[in-house]
Parts: structure tokens; C-alpha cells; sequence
């Protein structure tokens, strides 16, 4: 008697479960946008996951489209093992016709075999490890946003002019940190600098009382960090415990707001380099930069929701032209030759690169990300450490 | 010279914390045969309760960091207490009777649990969260070692705490009912010791401590991360292992202990710091070969 | 000793295959979440009904294990026949059945010998490296399959000294740093790819590369239809040989270990022994199936085989109740596909599996379904 009360209530409770759930809709031509939602990079993911549904929205409510966009929105955690799982998945999706996707370089590398496979036409937007388009010859890879290489070689004269020779370099073991590092150190040497040390740390690292102790007594004049802000925060507080007064300098990982929110007043001072020019500077960059705001989002599009942006909307013009079928997205692709973007003009080279030219210096003043050549540290008002 | 001061520094802060979390574990072994594997999310959730304190004490207007540092300290042990008593109320007691993997598994999994709702449900949980620096900042360097106060600090406070649990074990009632109930609940309880009284506020107090080290931890490194109490619960595990569980001295000489091999790791291996932990809890493997029940050990009898 | 025709038995195990092929079908196929809650209704209602009823254990004992498995393993091919240019649902039916074989290793290590292990999912990963590395050479794929198996077995070697010294909790807290180590240990170095992990060239056996799509008997299938082929054939032969092996005089030696270690030996039941050949046995399936999962997915990383990913594992033991086959499948479906198929459940899915186990602990500390005790004369019901 009992039991059969006990049997009765499960079958209630799970009935009520069932119809409870909500019923998926369905959409005409779907979007795939990959990045890092949630984690240490996340403000930048849902930057350009917002700068990628505007897109979408702007192009909706354009009477001129000729299909009805849906962005299907996934989340690789800037690990490589879910982002080849959400790769698969999207590219699994027959309905899903191409894909914006990564900033986490050590996803977007591990995931162009998977889009490969799958045949997915994708374009990065924000990843900057130059093999993700040049380690391969895949035609499914495409990429708005520019590599390390620039960056690097920018970074190495900017500093080599400001009088600095002696550097130690603590980056991830990632592909993207070791990137870095190698491109780093090549054009640093190369200008007549000293690498006095070099430290791989684990991207979760939690601890740098090691590595920092080494090198503190190593002196250094700059240390160099290539990786992502979760531990670009720890350092750069670390060092300050250590009572390390050298210069920080890092790459594209850390130019966002929560690196600055993190540290607080212990940001002051630090230097970034990433490629393209700020928002504002962009040739769209004003209009887009208006729409965005109109949309009231809660987090700032960062520094690469402009190429998310131009990204989505490359797609959605080819789309346009040719419909959705991967095949055909993948051919037109390969012609994009001076297509016109908020980012100004796109061409993929023969292995899906566009070239950005302009790469931007930054210096953290006052709690914000300020341009170099605009900051009180570029005219001599303030000094960076040890001038 | 000073370089190995430095070292020994950061071994002695590391050593403390991880003492901390092992004399909980030591705690509630003694007193309940079981092991807690909840307890380093616990140290977690400490932290985030002082940093929701904190936030909430800036929001109300306090601006001294003297108040903002004991209301936090206080409200994170408080709140774990009364979060461990409830974890010893609704996971390890029902339990009780249950083969002891079972107990295991289930700490295990509230651990699980209580990650995932810091990581879920605190705003931003996701992410490393930055803590407040409550501590005054003042440093003395000689050469390559750098003396600070805060670190000063809370190594006193940790060690008054864990001489203040000591004393509490030793000369007070409730540590006297602790003890008996640890060495034969059978006894004890015929002996007319409230033994669900006893469970319970022993959970508090294990977390409670658990809380303290959880705030230090967030001092120390001026972050807190929702995944840091696995790894955590495990040193400290291992720690009291080390020791031997329930000896009061054995937990803080494993905790120590650990915390010198993982310097020792990071000394001695320059080459990648993070292969202090393989080599900690290598050594930790194998030390547990050679003994299995500590090195202060176990007193294992068993009823064939 | 059967008592019923070869007909009925045919038939019997048909029809299970049948109702489950058709639950299953809908379940993966469906797109709409309204849809999967109700067929998990209908399949709730169904299992339970059978249980209390009784009709589902008689249908299962007139028709052997024997041809349930072989009818399951043909809902299986219906299957991957109906699904095949579908690659997500293919990956998904393979998955399940790789993580399937992974926790019948586990199987065999708990819940038959006792001893714990909470590195499943290292292991797993020993598997996929070791597939990764030896792909780089010319060495046929099947052998190294089994040398992934092979090379699991013989990390977990490593453990045995330890573990067998040790008892209980210190047990479970020797596999728990291991579980740890390794991951560091793989994350830290780069002789094995570190954080960025390795890729694998796909399954080639005899020259037929499982990647590729090919065009059989009109249809497209699409090359992950293969590697769940493959899974299947690895799965059904998984349970084949942990059934045999519960079954005959090994499985009684385990037991006796598990329950009572002193009584065992004074039975002059050799614990070391029983608990050295559990743990190998059952690394060396989830070695295998790690391997094969690495070839499939193509890429492989330490963040896989994270302590968490471990717990997942013991979790589908526990919720399919300790002991118990038939749960055990089960719980490894609903924790592979349930998260994919209900997006809602997708960002809780740690919270939820390990409320559940707790409430399973705490509740209904033998199992949802409790495990049947051994006859020792006739058949056993599952």
C-alpha cells in the first residue's frame, strides 16, 4: 500500500518535471559563437559574445537581410578539452552553417582539427597565436584580429626605447604563453635587450613565491608576463608582496578591465601592447561603439568585441550571397580580398589571415587602459619604474 | 642566506594554513571514525563568507580596516560553524552506521556540492575574487628577504589558535567530553557525555578553524578562487595522515610538514614551481607505503 | 540451468531490446526538451512498473544474459543505423558506452573487490596518452588499443604497494593524490604536450580509416558512426567478460575479499592477489576505453582527467546502485546525455549529480535498485 504511494509520487513528481521544461524553439540560419563565458577571462567572452548577438540583432532588423539569424552561443571555459567538445558539438549541428569563434589561443589551437573535420567554416576573433591559421593548411580557419608576431615587435621597441636592457620572463605553458615568450624574446635580444631568466608557470597557478624569489634576485629592470589575467593578477600582487619593484609589462592577455578591477591601485604604471587600434580610433569604431551602448549591456565589449562584431557580420554577408550551405561559405571566404568592416578592410591572406596593421601600446593610468602615445607616461609627466 | 629565508617564510605561512585544516580533520576523525572531505570547501566558503562581509561592511559605510578585519574574521567563523555543525548533522551522522567509504563519498560529494553553489550562486563565482587587504602592509627588507607585518601577523594569530584549541582540549569540560568521546564512545555516552552535543560542536569548532584559515588564505594571497578547497582538503588530508589522524600534534606536524615538502619541491626542482604538488604528494604516497597509519600512528584495533 | 525454449528466450530478449531501442531512439532523437522529459516519464514509469510488477526481472531471467546483451547490441546497430549522418548523436551514443566500460572497471574495483579508486579518470587518461604516443609510430591500431589497456594496468601497478598496505580511507586517499598528481604531473611538462594537449590521427584498422565518412548500402554515414560501432562491440564484450567474471569462482573470491578481509584469510583466500588482479583487470578496461575515446574525439588534454571528472565516474556507480549491471548502464546514459540534451541542466550538472549521490548515500544507502545476492546454484537474475 505504501509502496504503491511511494511508486505514485515518483511518477507525479516526474511528470510535473517533464511538463515543467521548456519546449526549444527553431530558427532559420544559425551562428555559432565560441569564447570563454565563464572563468578568468570571461568579461572579454561575453564582450564579444555581446559584440556578436549585436550583430545579429542589427542584421534582423534590417528589412534587406534575406534570412532570419540566430546566434547559438557556446561556452569553451578557456580550456581546450570543452572547447573541442563545443566545437564538435557545433560542428556536429548540420543547422549551424559557420562559427565565430575563441579568444583563448590554447582552444582555437587545439579546435581547427575538429572544424577541419567537420567541415565548419570559422572565423577567430580574438585569438592571436600565429600557428592557429599558419600551423596548418585547413580552409575551414579564418581570422579577423592580427597574431603575436606584431605585437611582440612593437612591444620590444617601445620598451627598448624607453632605456629598458634587462628583462626576466614569466609566462604560461600554454601555446599562446609560450608563443610569447619566443616571439618576445627574439625581438627583445634582437634590439640589444637581456633576457636575464625565463619561468614557465602553469595557467591555474596559484603560488609565485618560487619563481618570483628567483627572480628578484636575478634584478631585473622589467619583467615580461605572457598569459591571461587570471595570473597576470597574481603576479603583478605578488611581486608587490615580494617587494620586487620592477616594471610589469604584459601582452593582449591582460589589456581588460577586470586585470586593473583585480590589482587596483597596484595596476598603476603597467604596460600591455595588443594589435588594432582602440575602439574609438576604429574606422566603424564610433558606430559601433553607439549601437552597442543603445543595447545597454552589462559588460563593456573589451578589446575585441569590434573584431567579434566584424567577424559576425563578415559571415552573415557571405551568407547573404551565397546561402548557407559550408561548402560554399568556405570558397567565398577564401576570395574576401578588401571586404569593408568596422575594423576597417578585410582580406584573408592563403591561410584565412587578415592583416592588421596598427598595433596599440597601453599604459594603465588612474584605474583605466590609456594609448601610450595619449598618457602622461608617453610625455613625461609620469615615469614608468625604474626611469 | 636570506634567500632561505624567504623560503622558510613562505613554508611557515603555508604550514600554518595547511595545520589548520588538518587539525579539523583530526578533530573529526577522533571523534567520529569518519573523514570529512567536505572540510576544504569548507575553508572555501569561510572565505567567501568573509568577502561577502567585507563587501556588505563597505556597503554599510565601514571604512576602518580594524572593525572590517574582526567582523570578518568573526562572521566567516561563525557562519562555518554553524555550516559544519549542519554538515555533521545532515551527512556524517545519519551515516554512522554505514560501511566507512560510504561517509567518504558522501563528504565528498557535499564538498562537490558546496563548490559548485559558490561557483553557481556567489556573483561572479566563477572567477578569481580579489580579497581585501585588511592587514596593515608594513615591510622590512634586508637583501632578498622582506619581512611583513601582515605575514607577522597571522602567523601569531594562527598559532594562538591552534594553543588555544590545545588548551581547550586539555583543561576545559568540553574538551575533556571531546577526548572520551574519541577514545571510546561506548563508554562515554554510559558515562552520561551528550554524544550528538559533542559531534556537533566538534564539527563547529573544525570549522570554524577551517574558516580562519580560509580568511588568512585570502589575506595572504589577496585572491580567493572557489577551487581551491579540493586541493586544500587534500593537502590537509594528507597532512593529518601524515601525522597520524587523531593526534593533535601529529596534524600540526604533518601540516608543517607538507608545507616543507612542497617548498622543498619548489627549491629544489627550478625548473617548473608546480611540480612541487606531484612531489609532495609523491613523497606523501610513499611515506604512507613505509607507515600505513602515520607517522605518529594510529591506534588500529579492529573486532573480527 | 534454463527452463525456457530458445524461442522464448528469443523472443523475451527481443522485446526488452526492442522497448529500450524505441526509448532510446526517442530520447536522442528529439529535439524539443518537453519531449525528452516525458519519454524519461514513460521511462521511469515503465522501469519501476516492471520492477514492482515483477515482469521485468522474469522477462530477464527467461531470457538470459546471454541473449539480452546480443539484442541490446542489435537495438544498438538499429540504432546507429537510423542515426547515421547524425555525428552529435553518434558521439553522444559513444560516449556514453566508452564511459560505460570505463565505470564497469571501476565496477569490478569497488563495488566487487573494494577497492577504492578515485583516479578513474586518470587512468582514462593513461589510456588516451598512451594511444596518442604510440599513434606517432606504425604499430597496428589494435594493438594499440590493448596497450593502452595495458599501460593503465601497469601505472596502477605502481599504486599496488600502496594500496594494499593501507586500508579504508587512507586507501581512498592514495588513488585521490594520484588522481591529482597526474594531472599536474601532465600538465606541467611538455614531453606529453601540457596544457595544450596532443592530438590523434583517427582509428585505422586494416587500413579502413574510421574518420571518413563513407556511403554504405545507399546511406552517408558519417565516420563517428564507426567509432560507435567500435564502442558498442567494446561495451557488449565489457560486460560479457565483468558478468563472467562475477559469475565463476573469481567473482565469489572478490566478494569474500569485500566483506570481510579477515574472514577471507583465514578461508586462506589470498587478499593481495584477489585485490592486485581487481585493480589491473579493471584499470585495463578503462585504459581501453580511454584509448579508443582519444582516437575518436582526436585531441586530448590533461584538463580531461581533472579529480572532478573521477568523481563523475564514481557517481554513475553510486547512482546506479552499488553492485548492480543493469543500474550501472543506465546512470551512465542519464549522466553522458541528460546534461546535453536539457540545456537548463548543462551549467548544474556537478550540483545535481552530486546532490543526487548524497541523497542516495543518505536515503537509500544500498542503491536506487539493490544488488542481488549471489545463488549459488542456478542462474543469477542480473
Amino acid at each position: 500500500m505504501y509502496r504503491k504511494i511511494a511508486f505514485l509520487r515518483v511518477a507525479l513528481f516526474a511528470l510535473a518535471l517533464a511538463l515543467a521544461l521548456p519546449a526549444a524553439a527553431k530558427e532559420t540560419v544559425k551562428l555559432a559563437f565560441i569564447g570563454p563565458l565563464t572563468g578568468g577571462n570571461s568579461a572579454i567572452g561575453l564582450g564579444g559574445r555581446n559584440s556578436a548577438e549585436l550583430a545579429v540583432k542589427l542584421r534582423n532588423a534590417d528589412p534587406k537581410s534575406k534570412y532570419q539569424y540566430d546566434l547559438v552561443v557556446l561556452d569553451d571555459e578557456c580550456k581546450p578539452d570543452t572547447g573541442v567538445q563545443v566545437a564538435t558539438k557545433a560542428g556536429a549541428d548540420r543547422s549551424i552553417a559557420a562559427g565565430v569563434t575563441h579568444y583563448c589561443s590554447v582552444v582555437a589551437v587545439a579546435t581547427v582539427d575538429t572544424f577541419h573535420r567537420l567541415g565548419l567554416p570559422t572565423i577567430v576573433w580574438g585569438a592571436v597565436l600565429p600557428d592557429i591559421t599558419y600551423g596548418h593548411s585547413y580552409k575551414e580557419i579564418h581570422r579577423v584580429n592580427g597574431t603575436m608576431i606584431n605585437q611582440n615587435e612593437t612591444a620590444a621597441k617601445l620598451m627598448l626605447k624607453q632605456g629598458y636592457r634587462r628583462w626576466v620572463v614569466i609566462h604560461d605553458t600554454t601555446d599562446y604563453g609560450k608563443g610569447h615568450n619566443k616571439y618576445f624574446t627574439q625581438y627583445a635580444t634582437g634590439g640589444g635587450g637581456k633576457i636575464l631568466g625565463t619561468f614557465g608557470v602553469t595557467a591555474d597557478q596559484q603560488d609565485f613565491t618560487a619563481e618570483l624569489t628567483q627572480a628578484k634576485a636575478l634584478n631585473p629592470e622589467v619583467i615580461f608576463f605572457g598569459g591571461l589575467t587570471p595570473i597576470g593578477v597574481r603576479i603583478r600582487a605578488q611581486m608587490d608582496k615580494l617587494g620586487i619593484n620592477a616594471q610589469f609589462q604584459g601582452t593582449s592577455g591582460i589589456v581588460n578591465d577586470d586585470f586593473i578591477k583585480a590589482l587596483g591601485p597596484l595596476a598603476e604604471g603597467v604596460v600591455a601592447f595588443r594589435e588594432g587600434a582602440p575602439a574609438e580610433k576604429l574606422p566603424g569604431g564610433k558606430f559601433f561603439l553607439e549601437k552597442y551602448a543603445e543595447q545597454k549591456y552589462p559588460n563593456p565589449p573589451e578589446a575585441y568585441g569590434p573584431f567579434a562584431y566584424a567577424a559576425a557580420s563578415l559571415l552573415m554577408d557571405t551568407i547573404d550571397k551565397v546561402g548557407p550551405d559550408r561548402k560554399k561559405i568556405i570558397t567565398a571566404l577564401a576570395g574576401v580580398k578588401n571586404v569593408d568592416s568596422i575594423t576597417g578592410p578585410i582580406t584573408f591572406d592563403d591561410h584565412g589571415q587578415n592583416t592588421v596593421a596598427a598595433i596599440t601600446a597601453y599604459v594603465v593610468q588612474d584605474g583605466k587602459w590609456v594609448v601610450w602615445e595619449d598618457s602622461e607616461y608617453a610625455s613625461g609627466k609620469r615615469k614608468l619604474k625604474g626611469r | 642566506m636570506d634567500l632561505l629565508a624567504q623560503y622558510v617564510m613562505n613554508g611557515v605561512m603555508l604550514g600554518l594554513m595547511y595545520a589548520l585544516v588538518a587539525l579539523g580533520f583530526t578533530l573529526f576523525f577522533g571523534v567520529l571514525d569518519v573523514v570529512q572531505f567536505a572540510h576544504g570547501d569548507v575553508v572555501t566558503a569561510g572565505a567567501f563568507a568573509g568577502l561577502a562581509t567585507y563587501a556588505g561592511l563597505v556597503l554599510a559605510g565601514v571604512e576602518s580596516a580594524v572593525p572590517q578585519l574582526v567582523l570578518v574574521v568573526i562572521a566567516a567563523t561563525l557562519s562555518m560553524a554553524v555550516l559544519g555543525a549542519v554538515l555533521g548533522r545532515v551527512l556524517v551522522l545519519p551515516l554512522k552506521g554505514a560501511p566507512p567509504l560510504n561517509v567518504l563519498l558522501a563528504t565528498l560529494m557535499g564538498g562537490t556540492a558546496l563548490r559548485e553553489c559558490i561557483r553557481l550562486f556567489y556573483p561572479g563565482g566563477s572567477q578569481p575574487q580579489r580579497f581585501p587587504a585588511l592587514l596593515p602592509s608594513a615591510s622590512w627588507s634586508m637583501g632578498h628577504f622582506t619581512l611583513r607585518l601582515d605575514n607577522v601577523l597571522m602567523i601569531v594569530a594562527g598559532g594562538v589558535l591552534v594553543l588555544g584549541l590545545s588548551l581547550v582540549l586539555r583543561r576545559t569540560r568540553l574538551g575533556l567530553e571531546i577526548r572520551a568521546v574519541a577514545q571510546d564512545e561506548e563508554t562515554a555516552r554510559t558515562m552520561g557525555i551528550d554524544f550528538r552535543r559533542v559531534v556537533l560542536l566538534t564539527f563547529a569548532i573544525g570549522s570554524a578553524l577551517a574558516a580562519f584559515a580560509g580568511v588568512m588564505h585570502g589575506l595572504y594571497y589577496n585572491e580567493i578562487n572557489f577551487g581551491s578547497g579540493l586541493l586544500l582538503g587534500v593537502i590537509g588530508f594528507s597532512a593529518a595522515v601524515l601525522g597520524g589522524l587523531g593526534s593533535f600534534g601529529g596534524a600540526v606536524l604533518g601540516g608543517f610538514l607538507f608545507a616543507g615538502l612542497q617548498t622543498l619541491g619548489a627549491v629544489a626542482l627550478p625548473f617548473a614551481s608546480a611540480y612541487k604538488d606531484v612531489f609532495a604528494f609523491t613523497v606523501v604516497i610513499l611515506l604512507m607505503t613505509w607507515k600505513p597509519t602515520g607517522l605518529i600512528g594510529e591506534q588500529l584495533g579492529e573486532r573480527v | 540451468m534454463r527452463t525456457a525454449s530458445a524461442g522464448t528466450r528469443a523472443i523475451s530478449a527481443l522485446a526488452l531490446a526492442a522497448v529500450a531501442g524505441l526509448l532510446l531512439y526517442g530520447f536522442l532523437a528529439t529535439e524539443s526538451e518537453k519531449t525528452v522529459g516525458l519519454i524519461l516519464l514513460a521511462a521511469v514509469v515503465a522501469v519501476a512498473g516492471g520492477l514492482r510488477s515483477g515482469v521485468l526481472p522474469r522477462l530477464v531471467h527467461a531470457a538470459g544474459a546471454g541473449p539480452v546483451l546480443g539484442a541490446l547490441g542489435l537495438s544498438m546497430l538499429a540504432l546507429i543505423i537510423t542515426f547515421h549522418d547524425d555525428p552529435f548523436v553518434l558521439l553522444l551514443m559513444a560516449r556514453a558506452l566508452l564511459v560505460l566500460v570505463a565505470c564497469l572497471g571501476l565496477h569490478v574495483q569497488l563495488a566487487d573487490a573494494g577497492v577504492p579508486n578515485f583516479a578513474g579518470a586518470a587512468f582514462f587518461g593513461v589510456g588516451g596518452y598512451t594511444a596518442a604516443v604510440l599513434g606517432r609510430s606504425d604499430l597496428p591500431h589494435l594493438l594499440i588499443l590493448l596497450a593502452s589497456g595495458a599501460v593503465a594496468a601497469a601505472v596502477g601497478s605502481l599504486l599496488l604497494l600502496p594500496l594494499l598496505r593501507t586500508r579504508g580511507h587512507y586507501a581512498a586517499l592514495i588513488t585521490i593524490a594520484f588522481g591529482l598528481l597526474f594531472r599536474t604531473f601532465l600538465e606541467v611538462n611538455d614531453t606529453l604536450g601540457g596544457p595544450q594537449g596532443l592530438k590523434l590521427g583517427g582509428l585505422r584498422i586494416l587500413g579502413w580509416s574510421f574518420n571518413d565518412d563513407r556511403q554504405l548500402l545507399g546511406m552517408d554515414f558519417s565516420g563517428y558512426a564507426f567509432y560507435c560501432l567500435a564502442a558498442v562491440v567494446l561495451a557488449l564484450f565489457a560486460v560479457a567478460l565483468v558478468r563472467r567474471v562475477e559469475r565463476s569462482w573469481i567473482g565469489v573470491a572478490l566478494d569474500a575479499v569485500r566483506l570481510d578481509e579477515t574472514a577471507a584469510a583465514c578461508f586462506g583466500i589470498s587478499i593481495g592477489r584477489w585485490k592486485i588482479a581487481a585493480f589491473t583487470l579493471g584499470n585495463a578496461l578503462i585504459g581501453v576505453a580511454g584509448g579508443l575515446s582519444a582516437m575518436m574525439v582526436g585531441f586530448i588534454a590533461p584538463n580531461n582527467f581533472t579529480f572532478q571528472e573521477s568523481l563523475v565516474l564514481v557517481s554513475i556507480l553510486l547512482l546506479g546502485g552499488l553492485g548492480n549491471l543493469a543500474g550501472l548502464a543506465v546512470a551512465a546514459l542519464l549522466v553522458i546525455w541528460l546534461p546535453e540534451k536539457l540545456q537548463p541542466i548543462q551549467e548544474f550538472r556537478y550540483l545535481l549529480f552530486s546532490v543526487l549521490v548524497v541523497l542516495v548515500l543518505v536515503l537509500r544507502p544500498a542503491g536506487l535498485v539493490r544488488r542481488t545476492a549471489r545463488r549459488p546454484f542456478g542462474s543469477v537474475a542480473w
